[in-house]
């Protein structure tokens, strides 16, 4: 069993350099695009199919003064993953040994169904190849040893990759230190509804996760889960049953015959 | 700077005030963020706004752009009043102890010798007082009236909190906060550093403004330090390397220019070289003969001799008080003094102040030749008008301009060989990567080309000035296009006897038996080879000063002033953050700023220096001996402390058609420009990936401002001031408070440069709306704080 | 052509019934299949069939419009004779004799039965809801989140139900009452299969 690998994201070491974006294109062959200005630092309002890593800007009043957070978002490569639980085709998302949640260009069919499992509103559609992609953790860079690109750009190490174990150590300690800074709501984030994410946040304020534009309580949608659990057992019954049915029918039974030409 | 990048992780205290090192310097950054994390260091950062360094600060406090020196001189207050500077360091160290003539003074914005007349001041009433022999008398008690501490203190006593936050616009909370986190480095085992960038250069004041922060710095025994210091942190890869080599109005290695006046050889030396004040002061320059001779030798070689002073009238010589800086020059071209010029590397029409100046300017030369990675702004300033459209009617249209304009490629960065010096003063040496692409050419190439073609042209044709150009030294083995290996051999200097490289500036003759191109580079490429492609991760002192990585000028040295951080005896402050240690016979540690084998008490720890201490006092700028607060030249308000003398006296005033400055009235509103942390300057605009991380231009408005005005996020706002006009989608934001100065409401707005008229993405130049008004010292125009006004487009 | 066969015919479904129903036949099991190819990745490999996963995403949507839309006619044409009246109720009631073949106390049948129409109405629904839900599920990127959400489960959701109907459907009209297909193909059945099957129509146009 291979380890499970995570990327740490110490949001109060970021300071929205965007050095984790470029190089996120970079390495990713990504196609350069020009933004459309929107009241923001932020390089664009959201995530976009050539776009798998962005620092969302957010400015808020604190009590204490304004307050400007900066959190990069991504795949968060959960372990439970809503898009891989909606996906229809086989081999086109795929959960590495280990822990990565990759998106396999060829086996996608464009469905978008991964848009609509993924609590984080994650994958985007490219209506140029109509396929749908997302931040790999860079598993090609992982698989021969190196750190994901967005990782090895961050000059605050704000960015650490490692195994889930030891990262989730170090996240709880570094939260530990903030709240003895006196940073009471200090935590980390990590996703308990979709059973951890291996992309783990230490926030200053992870009581209001977002107000860094993070959901608060990720869960796959309950329509998902219906969907791929009892209705899927309903389905079948009914498919294999109404077929099992009509065959003991037609064996008791029979057809029923009519006198033609009366 | 005077520590470097890596030495900020070892501070208590992190100033960032006229910088924002997050969003400009964010990989030097890292070692901010480590000094937090590390040390649980405190991070104070003074802004007009609410950058990206503000945001992972722990305190911040927003101010008025132009009053640094109101807030650093208030924190001088605080500190002098609280009694927290550290008493040994500041009597041992620095020029508190000295006693000023009879007669200096200040009062109602002037000091003592004030000549209306000639708009400058008479420094004699500013000098030191002398004993028989020559030197300073001093009161090693401090308490003698005349003395420069009871000066210090007489003149900041009215810098008191009050007056500092109503002048910077803060709260007096706000200031107290971070006065008190920025003075409790004032004791021997705390240190505190200051990050600082063009938010304090670019002033009509900076230089004062930068003598506020070492006084500061100097009362709290934060010089010499470990985690302390004066840090400039440099705009450009390789800006300091042209700083040291002398191309912003100097000669290499910090050497002056020769003045109209300074005749002979004889005559530069004896007006450039000191002579010492105080009987322990070792007073380096007065090396400066042997600098000078040799950088002669290496000028003109075989041609410089004894005889012919070395080839000094071969120099060019400006009048007595003629300033060839960036600002004079612009001006005279703009009156037409100019014929031709070279621009090598830079893009003036986006860079220098008041556009519509620089354009006509431009457009008065007979011929330009520009040397660029890209077509910028000044290839095509001809086109401004097309391209820039209504942002330039003053300016003449293509048809009617004469300019023969020359653009030659040349290679970047990454093209070329050679080093490239960091704000820590690391010279870094690198190879080219990849060859430059089509019909691109290293600048040395294009240097030796138009030199030797030049030289051929006089030979054959003779005519003014043949000489200085004839007897120039160009002894390299391929003289069209020399390795840059040679240039940094030669910058190195050798024996010419023997032909040994030199190992140290020690070595340097006067007698013409030395050749050295920049005495403070002596050591970077010894016999021992190229110290600057050095990559030795060693880290004896645990420091971080890593003294195998590169080479450091002057002689390799991490931190300047170290010998400061040690007291009489060579006991250093602070036991775990000792630079130097003596043990009895010599120094170890970071290369000594002090003679290797002096003991501790036999010289004063500023070598550099006729005094041998720091100056808290210095009568060698033109504005004064103590940095006073002026507002800018433009300004809301008067001169809260002297409204008679409200702007720096001798800031130079230009009076040409564009040299236009605006009132309060008119343009009620103060901006500030500033970089972004996605573009570099005017050059990523080029480049795919800058354009993309932030595409549009923009215009940062407080939200009451825009609430006042009925100005909706993304609406198209038109910012005008005295000189012209930008346009662009307002930027509504909370990060830029409205301040409270003398009883009203100051709004400040910020525009990010980094557009222009060419580039993959577009926008206006922002320098459209800035003054031509300059640090009398520096000549650095005044980018932070003129008034504009603000309006729906 | 009638050829030798002299024996007495009423027509049942006239052509353009008949198209239309095949119309909707063709395109509701193209859709059936391919929407079933992305149902479990079991039955994937009915993607290969029909050309590939990317094939089915692209052409299951314009499948399922076309089915749609042929309902459309079929519905324009039957939705006023498929409403049910009181005997319909009552056959509905009895319905469990009715798949026995039990003839006694289930009332008499109109052109179609309770059975039929309660299909046709069942289908229309779930037309209706796969209709609306697959318009959804078609453009996810112009969608809100909200809808997409319920999009997933309904369109599935009406699949089974769809499906489990059609189930039925082709078994009774292939395998239980011979005769049914022959007059949804060819259009006409026999005096006395009307009158087993549909007594009440049978005497309508038999005029009796």
């Amino acid at each position: 069993m291979k380890q499970t690998v995570a990327k740490l994201i110490d949001t109060t070491l970021c300071i929205g350099c965007k050095a984790c974006e470029v190089a996120c294109q970079e390495w990713n062959d990504q196609e350069f695009s020009q933004g459309v200005f929107h009241n923001s630092y932020q390089t664009m309002p959201d995530l976009a199919a050539h776009f798998w890593n962005l620092i969302k800007f957010h400015e808020v009043e604190k009590p204490a003064g304004p307050v400007w957070l900066m959190a990069k978002y991504q795949c968060m490569h959960c372990a439970d993953a809503g898009c891989l639980r909606a996906c229809p085709a086989p081999g086109a998302i795929i959960q590495r040994e280990n822990g990565i949640i990759d998106f396999v260009e060829e086996n996608c069919i464009g469905c978008g169904y991964c848009i609509t499992g993924c609590p984080f509103d994650v994958p985007r559609l490219s209506p140029r190849t109509n396929k749908v992609y997302k931040c790999s953790l860079c598993s090609d860079r992982v698989a021969v040893g190196l750190s994901p690109a967005c990782i090895k750009a961050c000059p605050t190490s704000c960015l650490t990759f490692g195994s889930r174990a030891d990262l989730k150590f170090l996240a709880e300690k570094r939260a530990e230190e903030l709240r003895a800074e006196g940073f009471s709501a200090a935590g980390v984030y990590d996703g308990p509804g979709v059973g951890g994410t291996n992309v783990l946040y230490v926030l200053k304020y992870a009581d209001e996760p977002e107000l860094y534009g993070l959901p608060k309580d990720p869960k796959i949608p309950w329509t998902v889960r219906l969907w791929k659990g009892p209705l899927k057992w309903v389905g079948n019954t009914i498919f294999f049953g109404g077929i099992l049915a009509a065959i003991v029918h037609y064996l008791k039974v029979g057809p029923k015959e009519a006198h033609e030409d009366d | 700077m005077t520590n470097g990048w890596t030495d900020v992780s070892n501070a208590d205290v992190i100033l960032v005030m006229g910088g924002n090192p997050a969003e400009n310097h964010p990989v030097g950054f890292r070692f901010v963020m480590e000094a937090r994390r590390r040390r649980k260091a405190k991070l104070v950062c003074v802004d007009p706004r609410f950058t990206r360094t503000a945001a992972v600060s722990d305190c911040y406090v927003p101010m008025r752009a132009g009053t640094d020196i109101a807030f650093l001189g208030g924190l001088i207050h605080y500190i002098l009043e609280n009694k927290l500077w550290l008493d040994e360091y500041v009597k041992q160290h620095t020029n508190a102890p000295f006693l000023v003539k009879e007669g200096f003074g200040f009062s109602e914005g002037h000091f003592t010798g004030w000549d209306e007349s000639q708009g400058g001041y008479d420094r004699s009433s500013w000098q030191y007082e002398l004993d028989t022999s020559g030197h300073v008398r001093v009161d090693p008690t401090l308490e003698h009236p005349r003395s420069v501490f009871q000066l210090l203190r007489q003149h900041y006593s009215r810098y008191t909190p009050d007056a500092v936050a109503n002048i910077v616009g803060c709260t007096k909370e706000e200031f107290l906060r971070a006065a008190a986190l920025i003075a409790s480095t004032g004791k021997p085992d705390r240190t505190g550093t200051i990050l600082y960038a063009l938010g304090w250069t670019q002033h009509s004041h900076a230089v004062q403004l930068i003598r506020a922060a070492a006084i500061l710095q100097l009362l709290l025994g934060n010089i010499g330090m470990p985690g302390g210091g004066v840090n400039a942190q440099r705009g450009h890869a390789n800006i300091q390397g042209s700083t040291d080599m002398g191309a912003w109005n100097m000669l290499p290695g910090y050497l002056k220019l020769p003045r109209a006046n300074q005749l002979t050889l004889q005559d530069y030396l004896k007006a450039n070289t000191p002579r010492a004040l105080r009987p322990n002061a070792w007073n380096y320059w007065s090396n400066t003969p042997k600098f000078m001779v040799s950088l002669l030798k290496a000028y003109y070689g075989q041609n410089a001799t004894a005889q012919n002073e070395f080839g000094y009238q071969n120099l060019p010589k400006t009048g007595e008080n003629e300033n060839w800086g960036w600002a004079y020059f612009f001006d005279r071209m703009s009156r037409g003094e100019l014929e031709g010029l070279i621009s090598f590397g830079m893009n003036p029409v986006a860079n220098g102040p008041n556009t519509a100046k620089m354009l006509a300017a431009l457009a008065k030369l007979k011929w330009l030749i520009v040397v660029e990675n890209f077509e910028t702004e000044t290839a095509s300033f001809w086109k401004a008008r097309k391209l820039g459209d209504k942002f330039y009617t003053g300016f003449a249209s293509p048809a009617q301009i004469q300019t023969e304009c020359f653009l030659l490629p040349a290679a970047c960065f990454a093209e070329k060989d050679g080093s490239f010096v960091n704000s820590s003063r690391w010279v870094q040496w690198k190879r080219a990567a990849l060859p430059p692409p089509g019909d691109a050419k290293t600048d040395q190439e294009i240097i030796s080309r138009l030199l030797l073609d030049l030289k051929s042209l006089y030979q054959k044709e003779g005519g003014r000035g043949a000489k200085p150009l004839l007897e120039m030294s160009w002894d390299y083995a391929n003289p069209a296009h020399p390795s840059l290996d040679e240039v940094a051999r030669e910058i190195n200097g050798r024996h010419l006897s023997s032909r040994q490289q030199l190992k140290a500036s020690s070595e340097l003759q006067e007698d013409g038996s030395t050749m050295c191109g920049n005495w403070i580079y002596c050591g970077s490429w010894t016999e021992e080879g190229n110290q600057m492609a050095r990559r030795g991760q060693e880290d004896p002192t645990g420091l971080g000063l890593y003294p195998n990585w590169a080479w450091s000028w002057p002689a390799n040295r991490r931190i300047l002033y170290n010998r400061a951080s040690a007291d009489r005896e060579g006991k250093p402050w602070d036991a775990r953050r000792a630079p130097l240690r003596w043990d009895g016979s010599q120094w170890s540690g970071d290369t000594p700023d002090y003679k290797g084998d002096a003991s501790p008490e036999s010289l004063g720890a500023f070598i550099m220096l006729p005094e041998g201490v720091a100056k808290l006092y210095a009568a060698d700028f033109l504005e004064g001996p103590f940095p006073e607060h002026y507002e800018p030249a433009e300004s809301p308000v008067k001169n809260p402390l002297h409204q008679e003398v409200s702007t720096n006296p001798l800031a130079p005033v230009f009076h040409g058609e564009f040299d236009r400055l605006g009132e309060a009235k008119d343009f009620p509103y103060v901006a500030i420009t500033y970089r972004l942390t996605e573009h570099f300057h005017y050059w990523t605009k080029h480049v795919a990936s800058g354009s993309e991380l932030q595409t549009n231009f923009f215009v940062e408005v407080p939200e009451e401002l825009a609430r006042e005005k009925g100005i909706r996020a993304g609406d198209r706002v038109r910012v005008r001031s005295a000189r012209g006009f930008v346009e662009g989608p307002a930027l509504v934001t909370k990060r830029i408070r409205p301040l409270r100065v003398e009883g009203r409401t100051v709004y400040q707005i910020g525009i990010p440069i980094h557009w222009g008229f060419v580039g993959r993405v577009r926008g206006p130049l922002v320098n459209n709306l800035t003054p031509s008004v300059f640090d009398p010292n520096s000549g650095t125009p005044e980018y932070k704080g003129f008034l504009v006004n603000l309006e729906k487009a | 052509m009638r050829g030798t066969d002299l024996k007495p015919r009423i027509e049942r479904f006239n052509a353009a019934e008949r198209v239309a129903h095949w119309m909707v036949a063709i395109c509701f099991l193209y859709s059936a299949f391919s929407g079933l190819s992305l149902w479990s990745h079991r039955f994937y490999w009915m993607a290969a069939v029909l050309g590939g996963g990317e094939t089915v995403r692209a052409w299951h949507p314009i499948g399922g419009a076309m089915f749609a839309a042929a309902l459309g006619v079929l519905f324009v044409k039957w939705a006023r004779q498929m409403v049910l009246d009181r005997d319909d109720l009552a056959w509905l009631a009895v319905g469990h004799r009715y798949a026995m073949h039990e003839e006694e106390g289930v009332p008499e049948s109109g052109r179609f039965n309770a059975g039929q129409k309660v299909l046709f109405w069942v289908q229309t629904a779930g037309a209706l809801m796969l209709l609306v839900s697959g318009v959804v599920l078609w453009f996810p990127q112009a969608m809100p989140r909200a809808l997409r959400l319920a999009a997933v489960f309904v369109h599935p959701l009406a699949a089974v139900v769809s499906l489990g109907a059609i189930i039925v459907h082709i078994y009774m009209s292939t395998l239980v009452v011979p005769g049914a297909l022959r007059a949804m193909t060819k259009g006409w059945v026999r005096p006395g299969w009307a009158k087993a099957h549909h007594g009440k129509w049978y005497r309508e146009v038999a005029g009796k």
